[in-house]
């Protein structure tokens, strides 16, 4: 019934996202969306994978650190420009994926989160302790890269848009493609899927590598916007754990359910933070834990089911 | 005529052991199917029926012996791979792809069974849900679909990928008789396409029906093969799994 509203609707939000910088919010608003975005952007390369074929990925933070050092180092030692820098993220945290997809991701339920979850630690442990190690200064271990300062927050808000924009497109582009099908039933039946014919192990790890390439854009931008990270900020468990949380609250394997939860979940933490500064996290815990119990599927599997 | 059959064979095992720890699910079986052929796989429970097929699909690789497949050895390739060369097996233990529609289902197998394109495996796969008498429920999601059509969509999804031997494990299991009447006329319909079948089942008339030949499994041995007349009086297959009354009743 609202099926063939939501193209035009979908099409005036873009309009009207697009316009807003122009329009003279505060700057406040402005970033706030911008980190909305991103966050939606981070949600669906996590969603891509591990919403799509079940396999719940808890080391996505480490492609979004590689592709965050990747740019940091092409930026403040080599003066590559900014869009060229975070196109290599992209493309350095894919092939990384390479290798490291090929063997965990023929592992299975919790033996899959605990190994991606060790190789995002590990990449942390060798930025951290590389230059100490090697004798030479590169990563700068935990003193951090400082960038140099970048743009007003308008650009990353565009920036920010345009990422966000391109990973949905993506992921819808995916789900209605060979490779999506694939990986939907590997989500439902692997072994059944396999004995259809489909390449189980090559579907996984191409998904695994799209969603690598966006988690290191992503990181190269955030950390362009930041001008200065370390170890501990980019490769922040806590990061991949706000994905899985968004992806889980919007809808896990839905295109619009990362939208959903990133900005419910970003919001709700903003609000909560300036109204309880000391309690908000148990709050926003609660709230979860609530939204979890009444909508299993999530805000857009629920919504869908209706 | 159906010794000419096994002639020229598309399927053979030959000798396949394969252990479970000290167990030998499945031991020393040699057996062969000709193209076009229907071989019925009997036994009791635990006999390795299932270990067989999983064998032959490449779920499992042998620990001795090897699985011939058109002339190739197929044994330790992966079953997508197996797949695509053109076995395919239904399962015991249904398993749709829940969250998608009887037609995306049997997509898949179209997709990246027999690699087509995104329309054409749409069009196959309705062709191939009128076929099975699943045309009405293929925008349902499968989630939703009861028990015996279920068995119809495993089928429907090994026939997408284009399979010439088809390997059905208690495809008929849990079925009424009148469906299973259906299930039966289906298979012949399979049958007459010209696709080879390989099919463990414990309904006995089903079996007795369908089969050109029978193997008995008991314990992971082949304790006997022949047409379903020879193994109906087969002593040993008697006393391992059909029973006296059975034997007399026929």
């Amino acid at each position: 019934m609202f099926k063939q509203w939501i193209p035009t609707s979908l099409l005036l939000i873009t309009l009207c996202l697009l316009l807003m910088p122009l329009a003279g919010f505060s700057d406040y608003l402005i970033r706030l969306l911008a980190i909305i975005f991103l966050w939606v952007g981070k949600a669906s390369c996590w969603n891509i994978l591990s919403g799509m074929t079940g396999h719940i990925d808890f080391g996505a933070v480490g492609y979004y650190g590689i592709g965050s050092y990747t740019t940091a180092l092409l930026m403040s030692k080599a003066d590559v420009p900014f869009f060229f820098a975070i196109l290599v993220s992209g493309l350095v945290s894919s092939l990384i994926a390479l290798p490291i997809g090929l063997p965990t991701l023929r592992l299975k339920g919790a033996y899959f989160g605990i190994a991606t979850l060790a190789f995002a630690e590990a990449m942390k442990q060798i930025v951290l302790e590389f230059d100490k190690t090697a004798g030479v200064r590169f990563f700068e271990g935990p003193h951090g890269i400082t960038l140099p300062i970048g743009p007003r927050n308008e650009f990353f808000y565009y920036v920010g848009f345009g990422v966000m924009v391109v990973v949905m497109a993506t992921a819808y582009g995916v789900r209605r493609s060979k490779l999506g099908y694939a990986l939907r039933a590997i989500r439902e039946a692997e072994q059944a899927a396999e004995l259809a014919g489909v390449d189980t192990l090559r579907a996984k790890v191409k998904a695994y590598m799209i969603s690598a390439f966006f988690l290191g854009l992503i990181g190269g931008i955030e950390t362009y916007w930041l001008t200065y990270i370390t170890p501990h900020m980019v490769f922040d468990v806590l990061i991949t754990i706000q994905m899985v949380v968004m992806s889980l609250l919007g809808g896990m394997g839905t295109v619009f359910g990362p939208v959903m939860g990133a900005s419910f979940l970003t919001i709700l933490y903003e609000v909560l933070h300036r109204d309880f500064p000391y309690t908000y996290t148990i709050l926003v815990g609660f709230i979860i834990v609530v939204v979890v119990l009444l909508m299993p599927k999530g805000i857009v599997g629920t919504l869908r089911k209706r | 005529m159906k010794e000419s059959k096994v002639d020229t064979p598309i399927l053979e095992g030959r000798s396949l052991t394969k252990y479970f720890g000290v167990l030998a699910a499945v031991h020393g079986v040699t057996f062969s199917v000709g193209k076009g052929e229907v071989l019925g796989m009997i036994g009791p429970n635990g006999a390795g029926k299932s270990t067989l097929f999983n064998i032959l699909m490449g779920v499992y690789a042998p620990d001795e012996g090897e699985v011939v497949f058109r002339g190739r050895t197929i044994s330790g390739l992966s079953p997508h791979k197996i797949c695509r060369m053109g076995m395919a097996k239904t399962s015991q233990i249904v398993q749709p792809f829940k969250e998608m529609t009887a037609l995306e289902n049997v997509m898949v197998g179209g997709l990246h069974g027999k690699n087509l394109s995104l329309r054409d495996a749409t069009q196959e796969a309705e062709k191939i849900l009128e076929f099975v008498g699943l045309g009405a429920m293929k925008k349902a999601v499968s989630a939703s679909i009861t028990i015996p059509d279920r068995r119809r969509l495993e089928l429907a999804r090994a026939l997408a990928t284009g399979a010439e031997v088809i390997l059905l494990d208690e495809n008929m299991a849990g079925l009424n008789p009148t469906e299973v009447e259906n299930g039966l006329r289906l298979l012949t319909e399979v049958r007459n396409q010209g696709k080879t079948l390989v099919v463990v089942e414990h309904i006995m008339r089903a079996v007795m029906e369908i089969s050109d030949r029978i193997l008995v499994l008991n314990y992971g041995e082949k304790i006997a093969e022949g047409t379903p007349d020879e193994i109906a009086h087969h002593q040993k297959v008697i006393e391992a799994y059909l029973g006296e009354k059975y034997a007399s009743d026929r």
